[in-house]
């Protein structure tokens, strides 16, 4: 039969038996709804996992064992000749070295802050990384240009985000955004510590100015140019001859076990703690959204049964008009086909009607989460990331589900003796 | 091929026992037949005597039967599913006592049902136009089959078994379910495709369709056997 008649034919059934059809087509829909709407919002969550626990694919973050059998042996330390070690590691495509800055700093603030009187006094963290790991993300020079002159400096992005929603609003604070800091000037004391209660003898004061955002930056803390740190380390007489750690970056993620390993066979470790966060909540999700992607998967192949249902009451009730079918010369082929291209269509309708239902639920929760949720950092737009694989993947499981269950129904149509078709009452 | 359009030899036909340990129900014995081309035949035949079975097996829809059957010089044995749905749609029309027309279609969609079908039929528009003409059924080509009368159902089956105009019409009870001015004008329609040569073989209790026809066969104990009250008239 031809594909342009079957469809004629079919779809003269399809809307004679509209309502059990659509009765079929709504458990579809159903179970493709559901999971359409989990896949969105598994992907939806892990990008805001993503967002708060940014983790490159390609690099680890190697350190010193606090405590291993080097100690022992001599301490072993991140050293020029060791980075370019690392750095000559097959697989690897560049390595940072980070600086801790080792000496105490406070930043006290009394003044304007954006049209608001601000009094502040912090205890700074800061460490030095190298110009070009952050030079994508930094809008001014990021370099150290001695003694004397504001420090450039970069934080990271999450940080903005925390102070917007979070600090900002308990303190009648702005809201700000990176554009409006970038620029922002303010006092340092190094040598000086709040917490510590103690002053070093070479403390002194400069200024710090924010050039940039940037994922790379460490949250609790500012990054400053690397020569400005160990610049700053020397004055106060601290050691300048070893690094903190080594951001190695690998050629491709493929490389990055093999670099791993490599780098642990050095005597080395990987500080691996934020990226091991982000992958247990990432696997988390990733859990969460398959047992609810197979929970919707049930629903869909109970509708599948329900379809299998529908359609051998539906062969009981067109078996006579089977066998006319059969008598105007319909091959057992024809009758079978028949059958599946209207489950086909019946899969193809809920499909389209369960993503319609996915795409209403996604933006029903969002709708909901705008107004109920408070807000919070790294709180989303939205909680779905729908993709047209999601489309396709829930129309093609709709279609699947649909022909399964009219499968052995078409079968047993296409196996009726059209003799006992013609007869039958 | 010889000029028979249907040749049995020695069909037999049985089924089986109702109950554990009877016996096996006998419906054909032996039975023998040659229908010439342009021939119209009448089979009558009490109740449960096989007659809608005899159709069946001609049209290749009932196979469980020993013997040989051959329409149109094809042995119906030595054809596969697809040979006889092609056999089916090209060389045979049906007509059944109860119409079987589909409700989701309109008079002219049912006749136009073998286009959906193997290779379809050439001008099947055109020549579903000319069947439904046939039958004087134009005026009701849109209309679905409840809102026609018994007899205009009948005759839209007709020009469904006209459509792709088969040497061979084969019609169980045609006039059964209709009164006896609307049964005349089926039988009229039969005589009129006899005589513009088609073969008939009509299973009938009616007298007036025996009559119209050119040879009457009583099927009865399982052989076939010539009416020996009637003669045909055509």
């Amino acid at each position: 039969m031809r594909p342009a008649r079957l469809w004629r034919l079919a779809r003269g059934n399809l809307a004679r038996e509209l309502g059990a059809l659509l009765v079929s087509a709504g458990g579809v829909a159903l179970g493709i709804g559901c999971l359409v709407f989990f896949l969105a919002m598994g992907r939806g969550v892990r990008k805001v996992v993503g967002d708060v626990f940014p983790v490159s694919t390609r690099e680890v973050e190697v350190v010193v064992p606090q405590v291993g059998i080097g100690s022992f042996l001599g301490e072993m330390k991140l050293d020029e000749a060791l980075v370019a070690r690392l750095r000559a590691l097959p697989g690897v495509a560049a390595a940072y070295p980070r600086l801790a800055l080792r000496i105490p700093a406070v930043t006290r603030y009394n003044g304007l802050f954006f049209g608001r009187e601000l009094h502040m006094g912090l205890e700074l963290v800061g460490s030095g990384v190298p110009a070009d790991l952050v030079a994508g993300d930094a809008r001014m020079p990021f370099a150290d240009e001695g003694e004397g002159k504001p420090i450039p400096i970069v934080l990271n992005r999450r940080f903005l985000e925390i102070y917007n929603k979070v600090f900002a609003p308990q303190r009648g604070l702005p809201t700000l955004t990176d554009t409006m800091l970038v620029g922002f000037q303010f006092p340092v004391e190094l040598g000086r510590s709040y917490v510590a209660g103690k002053t070093l003898p070479q403390a002194y004061e400069t200024a710090l100015v924010l050039v940039g955002f940037s994922d790379r930056a460490p949250l609790a803390g500012i990054s400053l140019p690397l020569e400005a740190v160990r610049r700053i380390n020397a004055r106060f007489g601290q050691d300048t001859g070893s690094y903190t750690s080594v951001l190695l970056r690998a050629q491709d993620s493929q490389k990055v076990s093999s670099v791993a390993a490599a780098v642990k066979k050095m005597g080395l470790e990987l500080d691996e703690s934020e990226r091991n966060r982000a992958l247990q909540i990432g696997a988390a999700v990733e859990l969460v959204t398959v047992a609810l992607s197979l929970l919707a998967t049930l629903i869909t192949a109970l509708a599948a049964v329900n379809i299998a249902q529908a359609f051998y009451a539906e062969v009981r009730e067109r078996t006579r008009e089977i066998g006319v079918m059969r008598a105007v010369g319909a091959t057992r082929g024809d009758v079978a086909s028949l059958l599946l291209v209207e489950a086909a269509a019946t899969g193809i309708a809920g499909g389209l009607l369960g993503v319609l239902l996915a795409f209403t639920g996604g933006w029903a929760v969002d709708a909901l989460a705008r107004t109920a949720l408070p807000d919070f950092p790294f709180k989303p737009q939205s909680f779905f990331v729908f993709r047209g694989v999601h489309v396709l993947l829930g129309i093609g499981v709709a279609i699947l589900a649909a022909l399964s269950g009219a499968f052995f129904p078409a079968r047993a149509a296409a196996r009726l003796d059209p003799a006992r078709a013609l007869t039958a009452e | 091929m010889n000029g028979n359009v249907i040749e049995l030899r020695g069909l037999q036909k049985s089924y089986p026992p109702r109950e554990p340990g009877g016996a096996r129900t006998e419906l054909f014995r032996a039975l023998d037949l040659e229908v010439g081309r342009g021939e119209f035949v009448a089979v009558e035949g009490q109740s449960g005597t096989g007659k809608s079975s005899l159709l069946h097996i001609l049209g290749g829809l009932d196979r469980e039967y020993a013997g040989e059957v051959k329409i149109l010089g094809r042995d119906l044995r030595g054809l596969d599913d697809p040979e006889l749905s092609a056999l089916r749609h090209a060389q045979i029309g049906f007509v059944f006592q109860s119409f079987n027309l589909l409700s989701s279609l309109s008079a002219l969609e049912n006749v136009l049902l073998p286009d959906f079908f193997g290779d379809g039929v050439p001008d099947a528009h055109a020549r579903a136009s000319e069947a439904l003409a046939t039958v004087g059924l134009s005026d009701k080509a849109s209309a679905r089959p409840t809102a026609l009368s018994g007899g205009e159902r009948q005759r839209v089956a007709i020009a469904r078994a006209l459509v792709a105009k088969p040497p061979l019409l084969l019609a169980d009870e045609p006039t059964g379910n209709l009164d006896a001015r609307t049964g005349q004008g089926i039988i009229d329609l039969f005589q009129r495709l006899h005589r513009e040569g088609m073969t008939l073989l009509v299973v009938t209790h009616e007298k007036r369709m025996s009559r119209a026809a050119s040879r009457v066969l009583v099927l009865e104990r399982g052989e076939l056997a010539a009416d020996p009250t009637l003669e045909g008239s055509a």
